[in-house]
């Protein structure tokens, strides 16, 4: 297994896949290598002209939330006109997930498909000034890559929009969108309540598109081939591709883009591996869910298939438990460090998932007392939906599913056993939670 | 008979229904800024959640403001001394009182802003609807010193000593909001704060 980019990109399973990535090596792709596989950007020479495209193929925010991508920019682009304000665009590659891996490997071996996009959807807006946001470096020096490809297109004059690079803090938090802005505008990256959206007022009180870089990225291919091309993969209500971070029980991720609808089955056991029948998935990262492996082999990745079993495709992170981990253990030690990374703002969240945290790892460990199940039900309830952000929702939804999910194991906890016989943990969790203000700016 | 021991008769029951909504209405507002300064800290009521004190500051405000509007209504309406309707809500309209009038017709005004933002508090930004609703501690004290200016009743005797035990609990409130602010754990250490104590707790109740 090669090591060169920060996950492993592998062929997808349809044809026409990969799009989005190169579709041979590791190489990071520069100006030439990228118009040699997919061509000019092809500007449309006015605002607005691209949005009925990106309508007719239904491209959906790939960042998790699974927005209308059209709806945003149509929105931006009558704030900025009613308002005579040209509006900010701005490339989000803020992959706060650990267990995420895409954005950075798509920003890595394709940048300029990104810059495209952003150049495409600043058009389409009539915004004056873009901004793509990354975290730093993870494996790779993904923003001395980024220089260069800005640089490289400067050369041959393609960009007409300046492009600014900026550094997000490496917090969980970062990459949501108040958070993002209000870091863009100078402050720590926390999340702030709406109204105002910032699609009216963002940075600067400018009207403000933010969109993730893989977003950005099929909009680019979108405006070159059409919407039509787009949907020929994925499902007639979630069409097109997405990439995914896959981590079957080697741990390894797995960068695959695969079209939506595609079977959980195909994705989640390699080759000649039996899997799938014992165990656990985690669908969606450390807000999604976790599903019994048995269930998962029923199900199809597109947020209609997955609603059965309560989960959403999120950024498309998928991730085996190996057999021989502890389903508690691991949710114990994520939900620990999502309380850390709770902004500190709102009482519910900040009150609320620290308990929970300290109540999970009663549960993983022996003989928890009676009642903190319960309890953990019962705050899980009191967090949802009670903060500025989504944060406390994520955690008590990550956390309901694992007490369903891993009923079995809860009960050989209480007998004082424990089903594991591996305990280094198996989930990537940071180990730099924030101490001042300045580790959120 | 009646009438004339109580001095209330139909020429003067307008009057003395707009002073005793007055002071009520004094009274009301001066429980809505308690109860504000304490939803800032996010305190709470022997055997209320925190809502219930968001929503008892919510409550006892358009009470107070029906109090206020009756207050204002019946003086208006009254013909012992003339009080035009604008008087109500332009500062210095008024030949009775002016200055005093005025001062009333400051606090209404600025109630009134408090009101109407909080009423739409969710199609306004946060900024905006907290820039309003700060003006509440010039509302108040304007309030008070119409009431104190105006009013022979609250210049003596025990209504003298409720307006000024009104203001010393206003005082003593916000001395209290200040300080405990002033020992506000900054936010980005709240968490790792929290953490500790609650996993430290929990093994202390487990030994």
């Amino acid at each position: 297994m090669t090591t060169a980019t920060q996950g492993t990109p592998t062929e997808g399973t349809a044809t026409g896949l990969p799009r989005l990535l190169p579709r041979h090596g590791q190489q990071p792709e520069d100006w030439y290598a990228h118009v040699a596989r997919v061509g000019r950007l092809p500007y449309r020479d006015a605002p607005g002209r691209l949005i009925s495209d990106l309508q007719a193929a239904g491209l959906t925010g790939r960042g998790g939330a699974a927005f209308p991508v059209h709806r945003k920019l149509a929105a931006v682009l009558e704030a900025a006109q009613a308002r005579r304000r040209p509006p900010v665009v701005i490339a989000n590659g803020a992959e706060s997930e650990p267990a995420s891996d895409k954005d950075a490997t798509l920003l890595w071996l394709a940048p300029h498909l990104v810059l495209d996009g952003l150049q495409l959807a600043a058009e389409a807006v009539g915004a004056e000034q873009a901004i793509l946001y990354t975290h730093a470096d993870r494996r790779n020096d993904v923003g001395r890559r980024l220089r260069q490809a800005i640089a490289q297109r400067q050369a041959v004059a393609v960009d007409r929009v300046p492009v600014e690079l900026a550094e997000a803090p490496p917090r969980f938090l970062a990459g949501q969108e108040t958070a993002l802005v209000n870091h863009l505008a100078g402050g720590p990256a926390i999340p702030t309540f709406t109204p105002p959206r910032i699609t009216e007022r963002g940075l600067a009180g400018a009207p403000t598109l933010v969109q993730n870089v893989e977003t950005l990225a099929h909009l680019a291919l979108i405006a070159r081939r059409g919407p039509r091309w787009f949907r020929q993969v994925g499902t007639e209500a979630e069409p097109g591709s997405m990439l995914c971070t896959i981590r079957r029980s080697d741990g390894v991720p797995r960068i695959t883009e695969v079209p939506l609808g595609v079977p959980l089955r195909a994705l989640l056991a390699g080759p000649g591996e039996q899997g799938l029948r014992e165990g656990a998935v985690l669908i969606g990262g450390y807000h999604g869910t976790w599903v019994p492996a048995a269930e998962a082999a029923k199900l199809t990745l597109d947020n209609h298939g997955l609603r059965r079993a309560g989960a959403r495709v999120g950024a498309g992170i998928l991730i085996t438990l190996p057999q021989d981990r502890c389903g508690l253990v691991e949710t114990a030690l994520v939900v620990r460090y999502l309380a850390l990374e709770s902004a500190g703002q709102c009482g519910p969240c900040l009150n609320g998932l620290p308990r929970i945290a300290a109540a999970l790892a009663e549960l993983a460990g022996a003989r928890p007392r009676r009642g903190t199940r319960a309890n953990v039900e019962r705050w899980a309830g009191l967090v949802t939906g009670r903060g500025a952000c989504h944060h406390p929702d994520g955690a008590a939804r990550f956390v309901r599913s694992a007490l369903t999910t891993f009923a079995a194991e809860l009960g050989r906890h209480e007998r004082g056993r424990c089903g594991a016989t591996d305990t280094t943990p198996f989930l990537p969790v940071p180990h730099d939670p924030a101490r001042t203000e300045q580790d959120w700016i | 008979m009646l009438e004339n021991v109580s001095g209330i008769n139909s020429s003067t029951a307008l009057w003395y229904a707009s002073r005793a909504t007055g002071v009520v209405a004094l009274l009301l507002l001066t429980a809505v800024v308690l109860l504000g300064l304490l939803v800032t800290r996010q305190g709470r009521l022997p055997g209320l959640p925190r809502f219930a004190v968001t929503g008892l500051h919510r409550n006892i405000s358009l009470l107070a403001v029906a109090f206020v509007a009756v207050h204002v209504l019946t003086a208006v309406a009254d013909t012992y001394v003339h009080i035009p309707l604008t008087a109500a809500v332009v500062p210095l309209a008024s030949e009775y009182e002016r200055l005093w009038i005025g001062l009333g017709a400051v606090s209404l005004d600025i109630t009134i802003a408090l009101i109407v933002t909080s009423l739409l508090r969710r199609h306004l930004s946060r900024r905006l609807w907290r820039a309003v609703h700060l003006l509440a501690y010039a509302s108040w004290p304007v309030a008070w010193l119409h009431s104190i200016t105006s009013s022979a009743d609250m210049r003596h005797g025990w209504m003298f000593l409720l307006a000024v035990a009104c203001a010393l609990l206003v005082v003593v409130a916000v001395g209290w909001r200040q300080s405990a602010a002033s020992r506000d754990v900054p936010r980005a250490e709240r968490v790792g704060l929290l953490m500790a104590a609650v996993h430290g707790r929990d093994r202390a109740s487990r030994r």
